[in-house]
């Protein structure tokens, strides 16, 4: 178990800023998952922590010891790559053993790490086969084995389950808790799926544009999300945005009235509401803070989920209990809770005095 | 794309289009008839038949006129006034009081020829595949005008052989570049095509510095099909940079060297043009290979020993089938390897 502590990491490609001064925490045994969409620099920055990619600035501590210009194998860290990257030639016995070898450990030593590890993730009538001759998940428990056998100080993990179809992910990620559980390791997994990061994660790390947006447990960020890019982006269905204002009565939502009293911004402001699919009602057509025209309904058995566009011309999904007998071309009203999310023109959450 | 550029692909691909309909509508008769009398599992044997046809006239049939020569005597250059000798010819070529001695075989030249083929393929092959190796993994670097020193590392592959060997005989002769510039320092003039060991030297090195660049692209080619993933897994096990090269480089690169190899052991078994070009096979038979043997056996000397010279033909056929074969094999272990 490790701790690392990231202070002011920036990290240019060119002239391209892909990191700005990023600080970040991460305590021993925590499971700590960087989500945010393609391009946020969360695989960037997990290989500067690794090793494989210098910083331009800022500084990294591994239990307290700078280590900007240690090399990657002294960092004392283990790698999960998102391809794997087993040696193709070599058995998996071998490719267990490789770093291990290399670091002249004894033999007998390597072969209990190896069949420890080989136990542990159900590998043992593998150990003589090639990468070649093994199945996506088989793939992947070898890849984790790899990393286990050498018994770092944090677990590193680069979209590990992105290339496995979505009944093995379901599968592999709860391997993964159990297997954090088991090692109380320190993890820091990289994703841009929401469900793995709220699923797996002791705190996530939301990124965009190379800036963290916020940083909590899962659900912290799902009932206080920082601001409109994290409120859209953790939950599933996403999280449905309406412009209304601030009037002395309550807010105004495109001709409609809904009574909310304790926001602290002064009438005539503009604003975001922020409302989760399965957190609205539905009403009479006239009798709703919005009037929905329904395009699409998705009947999952337990629920439905409905999208359509609202009288003000913007896209929204909610989800009703059950299987409810909706038609395309439905219209419906929709009544908004009291306990909406609210952001500001600038994207910010603004908080209610009343939450 | 703009509106323009649009209207004129389209208009190319109109110009382009056009034709192909007229040929394709043309064939569509023949080929029906094709298939109606062979039927779709005989359609690959018609396709692969103009192929055939090609190979059988320039190489099959050549190496059958080669069979029947090497067994036949005379100085007569049509078959039917050469007359029948049987093994005589391979007689000739083999009779050898000790092999590791040409003056003492009744074909010495042959036997020369054969000693400095096999010293000029041990030390060439060895060389060219170990200098392309390291070309090849230096040009793979992240490097300033990685381009640049790639294009000049192939340039020397686009000249025609011939040219080479004069590029090179104007540099080494003996008034040539090299020299010119020893004396101009104060040293003294060699000959480096008129001393055995040197024109042996010249002969491999010219061989290596024109044939270079090609293999160094395909090791290139190689190097680059091995995923970076893997080195940089290979880094966080802590892996030095010999063992990188020993373990993970080496042995996915194999199957391209083993390509290379070959295919420079088959080369430089063949050697003729650039050497003849350069040394002319001297000083004496110093630089004599396999091939100008033949040549000259057949066709330069006075007194043309058709017979003898496709007997060596045959001879070394029989050595370059039996090195493919090697390859066939070894490749083929390599395949059910990587499968098992």
């Amino acid at each position: 178990m490790s701790h690392l502590s990231l202070q002011q990491i920036t990290k240019q490609f060119g002239a391209v800023n892909v990191l700005h001064g990023i600080d970040l925490e991460v305590r021993d045994g925590e499971f700590v998952v960087f989500v945010g969409p393609s391009g946020c620099g969360k695989s960037t920055l997990l290989r500067i922590i690794a090793g494989l990619e210098a910083s331009n600035a800022g500084e990294i501590r591994l239990d307290g010891r700078v280590v900007n210009d240690v090399s990657a194998a002294d960092r004392g860290l283990a790698m999960v790559f998102q391809s794997y990257a087993l040696y193709p030639h070599m058995s998996v016995r071998q490719n267990l053993a490789f770093g291990l070898e290399n670091s002249r450990m004894p033999k007998a030593e390597i072969e209990a790490r190896v069949m420890e590890a080989a136990r542990m993730l159900l590998i043992e009538p593998l150990l003589h086969r090639k990468p070649g001759q093994l199945s996506g998940g088989q793939r992947q428990r070898v890849a984790i084995g790899r990393a286990i056998v050498r018994r770092p100080g944090i677990f590193l993990l680069d979209e590990p389950l992105s290339n496995l179809d979505a009944e093995l992910r379901v599968v592999m990620r709860a391997e993964l808790a159990a297997l954090h559980k088991r090692l109380a390791a320190t993890m820091i997994y990289v994703t841009h799926d929401q469900t793995e990061a709220m699923t797996l994660a002791d705190r996530i790390v939301v990124l965009r544009d190379g800036r963290v947006e916020q940083v909590g447990s899962p659900l912290e960020l799902y009932n206080r999300p920082a601001n409109r890019f994290v409120a859209g982006f953790i939950g599933s269905p996403r999280m449905n945005f309406v412009e209304a204002s601030v009037t002395p009565a309550g807010l105004d939502v495109g001709g409609r009235r809904h009574p909310v009293s304790d926001i602290n911004l002064a009438p005539g402001a503009s604003i975001t509401l922020g409302v989760r699919p399965h957190e609205v009602d539905i009403a009479d057509v006239d009798d709703g803070t919005l009037a929905l025209e329904i395009s699409l309904v998705e009947q999952l058995g337990a629920e439905t989920v409905i999208h359509g566009k609202t009288h003000l011309g913007t896209s929204f999904t909610l989800t009703a209990p059950g299987q409810g007998r909706f038609a395309v071309g439905d219209r419906i009203g929709i009544a908004l809770p009291s306990e909406v999310h609210v952001f500001d023109e600038t994207g910010s959450s603004v908080p209610r005095s009343g939450v | 794309m703009s509106v323009a550029s649009e209207t004129q692909s389209q208009a190319l691909s109109g110009v382009v289009a056009a034709p192909l309909h007229f040929l394709m509508g043309a064939l569509n008769a023949p080929m029906v008839f094709i298939q109606k009398r062979f039927g779709i599992g005989g359609m690959g044997a018609v396709f692969l038949a103009p192929n055939m046809l090609i190979f059988s006239i320039f190489v099959l049939v050549p190496v059958a006129i080669n069979f029947a020569y090497s067994f036949s005597g005379g100085m007569a250059i049509f078959f039917g006034e050469r007359h029948f000798v049987g093994f005589e010819q391979y007689q000739t070529l083999l009779t050898c009081a000790d092999y590791t001695q040409p003056a003492t075989c009744r074909e010495d030249a042959f036997w020369q020829s054969i000693h400095n083929t096999v010293f000029f393929v041990v030390v060439q092959v060895t060389v060219l595949v170990l200098v392309a190796l390291v070309t090849a993994l230096v040009l793979n670097r992240e490097m300033r005008s990685r381009g640049f020193w790639r294009a000049v590392f192939f340039f020397p592959v686009l000249l025609s052989p011939v040219v080479v060997g004069l590029i090179w005989k104007w540099i080494l002769q003996r008034d040539g570049l090299l020299n010119a510039i020893l004396v101009e320092y104060g040293l003294e003039r060699t000959l480096w095509l008129a001393e055995r060991n040197w024109a042996m030297f010249w002969a491999i090195f010219v061989s290596v510095w024109a044939h270079l660049g090609f293999y160094a692209l395909i090791l290139l080619a190689g190097l680059q099909a091995i995923p970076r993933d893997l080195y940089e897994a290979a880094m966080m096990d802590g892996t030095r940079a010999f063992r990188t090269f020993w373990r993970i480089t080496l042995p996915l690169l194999w199957p391209n060297l083993l390509v290379v190899i070959t295919l420079v052991l088959i080369r430089a078994v063949q050697i003729f043009d650039e050497a003849y070009v350069l040394t002319g096979g001297g000083p004496g038979t110093s630089t004599l290979f396999i091939t100008q043997y033949i040549y000259e056996t057949g066709f330069a000397h006075v007194l043309r020993n058709l017979g003898l010279a496709s007997a060596a033909s045959m001879l070394m056929g029989l050595v370059l089938v039996g090195l493919t074969l090697l390859q066939l094999m070894a490749s083929s272990r390599r395949n059910r390897e990587g499968r098992a």
